[in-house]
């Protein structure tokens, strides 16, 4: 798992890659709170290379949507290939987050 | 007539189950299963090992075995998961999470069972001489369509 963050303001985009299970969530966990640490309170999570994803990863997706809401503003997701899709609809994670088609859709959500 | 099989023993390390599905995959990938079968097959197995790994044996458990057996034919693919940890049930004592929840009422976790559920056709549980069992079983032609 790799992510690389871009800042504007108090939005951020992470391009999360690779793969996130019980074995790594930690380290989802501390790159995204890392994040939302810096004052981040919209953040997008770019799906694109993501190629797995458990219910280890999920958990710390959860988390990093309530700080998020707390912080006034939420999390949304992009670029999301179709096998985690089907995770994210049967974990009922798609009521939880919006999920659009692009990062440049997903950032201007924010700014609505 | 395909008559495969993969046998494991797995340890308590955090990234051993990882490490296990991997192996299952290239097992996947050897014998050209669909990848969406391939995919949700090795997150119920995940999520499974993921759970004995981490809660069925205490710190100083005697000699903890846990065993995952992949058996393939032509029509089906089967999973015998075996430990000899405490007694779980994950099909009984896995509370189902509330998925109508708002994300500041969701419980953190409970989520990799109900996957688990949703993403095998047949899971069973028993316990026998002390040992838990799960049986997970994937009819190949009902997912012949998601060959990509």
């Amino acid at each position: 798992m790799n992510v690389e963050t871009s800042y504007s303001g108090s939005t951020a985009v992470a391009v999360v890659d690779g793969r996130i299970d019980s074995a790594n969530a930690k380290d989802f966990d501390e790159e995204l709170s890392a994040i939302i640490d810096r004052g981040v309170s919209s953040l997008v999570v770019d799906c694109g290379g993501l190629n797995y994803i458990s219910s280890a990863g999920l958990r710390v997706l959860l988390i990093a949507i309530r700080k998020t809401n707390e912080a006034g503003g939420g999390l949304a997701l992009c670029s999301v290939p179709d096998h985690i899709r089907e995770v994210l609809e049967v974990s009922g994670f798609v009521r939880l987050t919006k999920v659009f088609a692009t990062a440049d859709e997903a950032r201007a959500s924010f700014s609505k | 007539m395909l008559d495969a099989n993969l046998d494991l023993e797995i340890g308590l390390g955090r990234d051993e189950p990882r490490k296990a599905v991997e192996r299952f995959e290239q097992f996947a990938l050897e014998h050209e299963l669909p990848m969406g079968l391939t995919f949700k097959f090795q997150l119920a197995l995940d999520e499974l090992l993921t759970n004995v790994v981490s809660y069925a044996f205490e710190q100083d458990a005697a000699e903890p075995v846990i065993t995952l057996a992949l058996h393939l034919t032509d029509d089906r693919l089967e999973a015998r998961l075996e430990d000899n940890g405490r007694p779980f049930n994950p099909l009984r004592d896995a509370p189902a999470p509330d998925l109508d929840l708002s994300a500041e009422d969701r419980r953190v976790g409970g989520l990799g069972i109900h996957l688990t559920k949703a993403f095998v056709h047949a899971l069973n549980y028993e316990r026998v001489d002390g040992w838990n069992r799960l049986y997970l079983v994937q009819p190949l032609g009902a997912h012949r369509e998601d060959q990509t």
